[in-house]
């Protein structure tokens, strides 16, 4: 401990805590970049960072919908699954609305503008969604969520004529290149640009006024509308914010870049529920925590798949093997599922937090809500003192 | 510090209990082994969404054939002996994880080899890139038509595989056009009028069920069918509108695979609907699991259904040895898949060790399509690849790579609680247990 | 078991009436014990006894005679029903199958829905009348009589209540069935002379299973009443419920089996207090570690941190009973021995009359476990002082805690208790449906329909939306004009259901409304 401490205070003195933060980031975004250039790599390796991209993309649009704006929505994975197979339609079978005079042809459209259009359905979906939900709070929300995603799933999958059913739905590729490992090189580099991008944005939103703006609404409702806060704008803002997020990451993850084709079981609360567990391991209030989250977890889950143990002293089991080989199988997600709860119960801030306060050198997550129990309390006092 | 004592008591006691086990060392020395290992991957679904039973059988099968594969010392190449390792990878039901556990197989384990897969569309995603790469696979489940027509024909924009004059891609379960047509023509035999169909929604349920009312209707029979989603459990709304149909449906077809197979079974029966006098009730191979589905489905006797895969009359020595192993791992009587899987690599092993290399695919390749082989479901060989490539007028493309005799039968049982290595196959007529057809309800053969 | 003859016809006939005079006859003693100011009319009640007991039978009499609120709404609700079904039968028969109003009326409703839904509200807070139930009505009047309601609610904005949404909704549901009726003649929703037994059939599935789907959600709904939580780990428990029954019966039948020699089965009611006792203690201990802090302000932002931890540990439970119990799936012997009870067909004379109507043993016999467990719980809740402690503590924390309760036991009772009834569900449904570890999934996403709908926290609330449930879902299945996608949508009627309720009256029928 007093090294620790030590080493805390020559960091305080010398470089100081926030800039070694942003170095410790810089060589974690420089080490991302060099990794598929290391030749012992394989593309299998790359595959799982792409898939591990696409879900820390997830994981930080919803820590920003859920643990910063307060909006508990299960929709997440319905809205990327809107985002993809919009795209896979209007690619495959085009679009004609003849009183409108739009008509759009699969030869006419390109996968990026595909894309788009998903991009752009996905959004709209979310502000018809945030507008419905504007009057509903807490469980209200989360249950009228899972309904939403659990129709949409259901349609997708009985309609099996347009959609593929279980099959699946194949997307345009999105990249087209011949060579097996230049593209993989591509598709990686492509996925972490928009994590990148996607963090950034979402960093941006957080960090703005409307950012504050969220947080005084998860709060207190009431009050951040008394004090001038348009809470129907900023929260219909936010649903058609991340929808979008979601549904561009999603278009694009299945345009050939992480997979071929989605599937509905990909929308199942199951896979939904997985998300959510990422974000609070990884820390709900803290974007870039959530996707640190997801990539660890997913990490780790694979990672105690097979739990080897190698017995000492050149013993060996019956069988002549020299050790303890134990194929967790399911256990590892009921595991998964004791770390969610205690990490709730105990660390509510997420694993991470006390790295991630620990370089920014304050404590970021609780602020509002201290202050706000604070202001409560002298509420509180002030009626009680009225009553008397 | 005062329970230190305690804790090293404690620590003490577990580790006398873990190493106790370890300290009977046994040499297992009758066979010599050369230092590498033949891998073989096997892609099996272990978590959900996938059929994760499906999954627990085939890798116990695959694990089982490399043992006793093992046991008899391994695969002889050059006059080495080289043992099989196996590397189980999880697909999770869903193309995108298989591709990226095939990638795995590939590029970290280095297998030289692959089997299993249960889903068709991860078959279906995953066998560009096993072909790509050179790895001689054997599918032991998937039906989907196009896994083998894509061999030697355009499929969902893909070129066929043989293109470049090696196809690794085989397949020994059946195409789901190999499976429709037996029942159907049963009941046709039957002199059917009119049947309902309820399927599933999935990639088994759908075309299965389209490929069946095509082939009913060609025949002049009036088809309904019901869609049903998995892990529906209450289906006793849609029987009553089976019940209150004007006519009475002559046959109910049962294309529901799981638990939402047996509650729709049992259902069936205690609504009194199906199988009756009038109402013949077939389902479909979840049914030969006998000791799963007495327990499920108390009531659903009498149900006809499809078995896929050799029928327990003509269980070979080996089938009889698995069925044992498996009854005595799981108490339930052996699938076919796992039956299938377990040959995949008993084919994979001799086609190895005839090619004489484990690592040039195009010769192990080659000597799978020569493979003429005695295993649990009977013998193996392929009449179309690239010994013999053209296929004639009227054969179907997936007969490519295909072993030709994968057995699809009708069985029933027609006692309560019956074993279905006793139940009686009652079409097509050369199988024909207890020789007679259909067993009427309530009747014994 | 089938009961051929007409004798059974006869006592089905009889016992309308009967349970009628039962009703008249129990249901004034309801004032006794009241204070002079919450008597009810005699004569409300006796008609409430009538109409509740010939409808409903048993089931009416009770749920009235314990909330006697009830009786008006639903003594109107079953005279609307009764009316929609025999006059759509008549337009069934008049209307043209081509009819090309048909996809006039299916886009119409909605739209007229939304513009009056938009509309309306508004318009009565610009001239602030009372706008409660202004929203419901409205939309389910633009659904139900397009623009008329405009005409009737724009100018005198006239106070609204739930006669006028039970009778627009009922006039909805009537156009719906309509639209059913007209896309496909040949449904045997509409198709004569078998329609009526068709229906009866299809209403009894209903609520049969919904009396069983009752008893989960009425657990959530208690859960809620005290706590202000929605259990998200609902359906896990209800899941590990019908395990344990499962190894106990196994277990016990093995052990009974080795003492007396004999193969023995244990009845599979039996488990159903064991399955009981084991959640139960689960839930208190849950609720002490992970919900009590809660409730000593030991976390921030309680709501969000009650959705997560419930759900955390039904993620937990889901995969350990996978990997203990795998995913096999399982089940226990029956409970009577009884396949099915048939009322056979019925002939006047010669003519065909009705029948046959079935029902499947066991499930009437896990129907009765319900409402008898159901009924018990009114019970509790109503006539011990625990029960009330319980209502008190929901109804006002502090206040309760005034009067000697301890709100802290009162919340760990609650989820205990909730839970327990989760599991009895569970334990009493392991003997029908094949049981397989994500088995709760499907069943607590119809609790939440049910709650929701009946109103969170009120337990009449949750057997009456049960058993809209089970009928919605067994009409939309049996009646959709196209079988094939009737049955693959019978979850989704429900859900629509929900959306519908959640948007349009967050309190449900028969909810409070939120503090």
């Amino acid at each position: 401990m007093a090294l620790f401490n030590r080493f805390e205070s020559a960091i305080d003195k010398g470089i100081g805590r926030r800039k070694l933060g942003y170095l410790v980031i810089a060589a974690i975004i420089i080490f991302f970049l060099w990794f598929p250039n290391d030749a012992s790599q394989s593309n299998y390796a790359k595959t799982v960072f792409i898939s591990g991209f696409f879900y820390a993309i997830m994981s930080s649009s919803w820590a920003l919908l859920a643990g910063i704006a307060g909006q508990f929505s299960f929709g997440h994975m319905a809205f990327m699954g809107i985002g993809a197979y919009v795209a896979g339609l209007i690619a495959r079978d085009g679009f004609t609305f003849a009183m409108l005079g739009v008509s759009i042809t699969p030869e006419s459209i390109s996968a990026i503008g595909s894309i788009v259009i998903g991009t752009a359905v996905a959004g709209a979906v979310g502000l018809v969604i945030g507008w419905l939900l504007l009057r509903l709070h807490d469980a209200y929300l989360a249950l009228f969520t899972i309904a939403f995603s659990e129709l949409f799933r259901i349609m997708m999958l009985t309609e099996y004529d347009y959609t593929g059913g279980s099959n699946g739905l194949s997307l345009r590729p999105l990249l087209q290149i011949a060579d097996v490992d230049m593209a993989r090189q591509v598709e990686y580099y492509l996925m972490f640009a928009l994590l990148i991008v996607c963090l950034l944005a979402l960093y941006w939103v957080a960090n703005s006024p409307i950012g504050l703006f969220l947080r005084a609404m998860r709060e207190d409702e009431d009050a951040a509308s008394a004090l001038g806060v348009n809470v129907v704008r900023y929260k219909i803002l936010i649903f058609v914010f991340t929808s979008m997020i979601v549904g561009f990451a999603g278009a694009i993850f299945y345009s050939d870049v992480g997979s071929e084709r989605i599937i509905p079981e990909q929308l199942e609360i199951l896979q939904m529920s997985l998300i959510i567990a990422y974000a609070v391991i990884g820390g709900m209030e803290s974007l870039i925590g959530a996707a640190a989250g997801a990539f660890i977890s997913r990490y780790m889950l694979e990672a105690v798949r097979q739990v080897v143990i190698s017995l000492p002293f050149g013993l060996t089991l019956p069988d002549g093997s020299d050790a303890i080989v134990w194929d967790t199988g399911y256990w590892r997600f009921a595991l998964f599922g004791v770390v969610m709860v205690f990490t709730l119960r105990y660390m509510r801030n997420g694993l991470l937090y006390p790295i991630i306060t620990w370089f920014s050198g304050r404590d970021i997550a609780m602020k509002e809500t201290v202050s706000k129990r604070e202001s409560d309390d002298e509420h509180a006092a002030r009626i009680e003192a009225e009553d008397e | 510090m005062k329970r230190l004592p305690l804790s090293i008591g404690v620590a003490a006691l577990i580790a006398m209990v873990v190493l106790l086990p370890f300290s009977a060392v046994q040499a297992d020395g009758h066979c010599e082994f050369a230092d590498d290992a033949v891998k073989i991957g096997g892609l099996v679904p272990l978590s959900a969404p996938g059929a994760v039973t499906g999954g627990i059988a085939m890798s116990w099968a695959i694990n089982r054939a490399a043992d006793d594969i093992n046991a008899g010392c391994g695969i002889e190449i050059d006059g080495a002996n080289y043992k099989v390792e196996i590397v189980i990878g999880d697909s999770e039901g869903s193309p995108e994880r298989g591709q990226a556990v095939v990638e795995r197989f590939i590029l970290e384990d280095e297998v030289h080899a692959v089997t299993g897969v249960y889903h068709s569309a991860v078959g279906l995603a995953t066998m560009g890139m096993l072909d790509e790469n050179g790895i001689p696979t054997v599918f032991s489940e998937p039906w989907n038509d196009n896994v083998s027509a894509n061999g030697i024909r355009e499929y969902d924009g893909r070129p066929p595989r043989n293109a470049d004059g090696v196809d690794h891609i085989f397949r020994i379960s059946p195409a789901s056009s190999m499976v429709g047509g037996v029942v159907v023509n049963w009941l046709i035999d039957l002199g059917v009028g009119n049947v309902v169909i309820i399927a599933e929604n999935t990639d088994y349920g759908q075309p299965a069920a389209a490929d069946e009312s095509a082939r009913f209707e060609a025949a002049g029979v009036t088809v309904t069918q019901l869609n049903v989603e998995l892990g529906t459990e209450d289906f006793v709304p849609i029987l009553s509108r089976i019940q209150a149909s004007a006519e009475t449906p002559d046959v109910i077809r049962v294309l529901v695979t799981g638990e939402t197979s047996f509650n729709l079974t049992q259902q069936m029966a205690e609504l009194g609907i199906a199988p009756t006098e009038e109402t013949i009730c077939v389902t479909n191979q979840v049914a030969f699991d006998s000791v799963q589905y007495w327990e499920n489905v108390p009531d659903g006797n009498y149900c006809a259904f499809n078995r896929v895969g050799i029928i327990p009359s003509l269980f070979s020595d080996a089938a009889v040895e698995l069925n044992a192993a498996y009854f005595e791992e799981f108490e339930k009587i052996v699938p076919s898949y796992a039956m299938a899987s377990y040959d995949a690599v008993w084919m994979i092993a001799d086609g190895i060790a005839r090619a004489g290399s484990m690592s040039d695919g195009a010769a192990i390749v080659a000597a799978i399509e020569t493979t003429d082989l005695d295993l649990s479901q009977g013998r193996y060989y392929f009449e179309y690849g690239n010994h013999n490539p053209e296929l004639p007028e009227g054969t179907p493309a997936f007969m490519w790579h295909q072993w030709a005799d994968p057995i699809v039968t009708v069985m029933q049982y027609f006692e309560q609680g019956q074993s279905s290595l006793d139940a009686a196959v009652i079409f097509p007529e050369v199988y024909q247990t207890h020789g007679s057809g259909y067993i009427v309800p309530g009747t014994s053969p | 078991m089938v009961i051929e003859d007409t004798l059974f016809v006869l006592w089905l006939m009889l016992a309308g009436p009967l349970w009628a005079a039962v009703g008249l006859f129990v249901l004034p003693f309801v004032n006794n014990g009241r204070p002079e100011k919450e008597q009810l009319p005699a004569t409300s009640l006796k008609i409430g006894g009538v109409i509740g007991g010939f409808a409903l039978g048993p089931v009416g009499v009770g749920l009235f005679y314990f909330e006697p609120a009830l009786i008006r709404r639903t003594t109107l609700t079953l005279g609307v029903v009764l009316t929609v079904f025999l006059s759509s039968q008549v337009l069934a028969r008049i209307v043209e199958p081509d009819f090309p109003s048909a996809l006039w009326l299916l886009l119409a409703g909605p739209l007229w829905a939304a513009l009056a839904g938009y509309f309306i509200p508004r318009h009565y807070r610009e001239l602030e009348a009372d706008d409660q139930d202004v929203l419901t009505t409205a939309a389910l009047g633009g659904f139900a009589i397009g623009p008329l309601i405009f005409g009737l609610m724009w100018k005198t904005t006239p106070k609204v209540n739930r006669d006028w949404i039970i009778t627009l909704g009922a006039l909805g549901a009537w156009q719906i069935y309509a639209l059913f009726a007209i896309q496909n003649p040949t449904n045997p929703c509409v198709a004569l002379p078998f329609s009526a037994t068709y229906l009866t059939q299809q209403t009894a599935n209903g609520i049969v299973i919904g009396c069983i789907y009752s008893l989960m959600a009425v657990g959530l709904t208690l859960i809620y009443s005290v706590q202000g939580v929605v259990s998200f780990a609902h359906g896990q428990l209800y899941m590990v419920g019908g395990y344990f029954s499962f190894y106990f019966l196994l277990h016990a039948g093995n052990l009974l089996s080795d003492l007396t020699g004999a193969e023995v089965t244990v009845n599979p009611i039996w488990g159903i207090p064991v399955a009981a006792i084991i959640v139960f203690l689960m839930g208190a201990v849950f609720e002490r570690i992970f919900l009590k802090p809660m409730h000593e302000g030991l976390i921030e932002r309680v709501s969000e941190y009650a959705i997560l931890i419930t759900f955390g540990f039904g993620f937990f439970l889901e995969y350990t009973t996978l990997a203990i119990a795998g995913p096999f799936p399982q089940k226990t012997s029956r409970f009577i021995e009884i396949r099915r009870f048939t009322l056979d067909r019925a002939f006047i004379g010669e003519e065909f009359f009705f029948g046959p109507i079935h029902i499947i043993g066991d499930r009437a016999f896990a129907m009765v476990i319900g409402i008898l467990l159901i009924f018990a719980l009114l019970y509790f809740l109503q006539r011990t002082w625990t029960g009330r402690a319980l209502r008190a503590t929901s109804q006002d924390r502090q206040a309760a805690a005034v009067t000697g309760i301890n709100p802290t036991n009162m919340n760990t009772l609650s989820f205990a208790l909730g839970s327990m009834l989760a599991a009895m569900s569970g334990a009493a449904l392991i003997p029908i449906f094949n049981w397989v570890p994500w088995v709760g999934a499907e069943m607590v996403g119809r609790s939440y329909v049910i709650v929701v709908l009946g109103g969170l926290g009120s337990v009449p609330g949750a057997l009456a939306g049960g058993i809209i449930v089970g009928i919605v879902e067994a009409l939309g299945a049996g009646c959709h004009p196209d079988p094939s996608r009737g049955a693959a949508y019978k979850e989704a009627f429900a859900l629509v259901i929900f959306a519908l309720v959640l948007l349009l009256k967050p309190t449900g029928l028969f909810g409070r409304e939120p503090n």
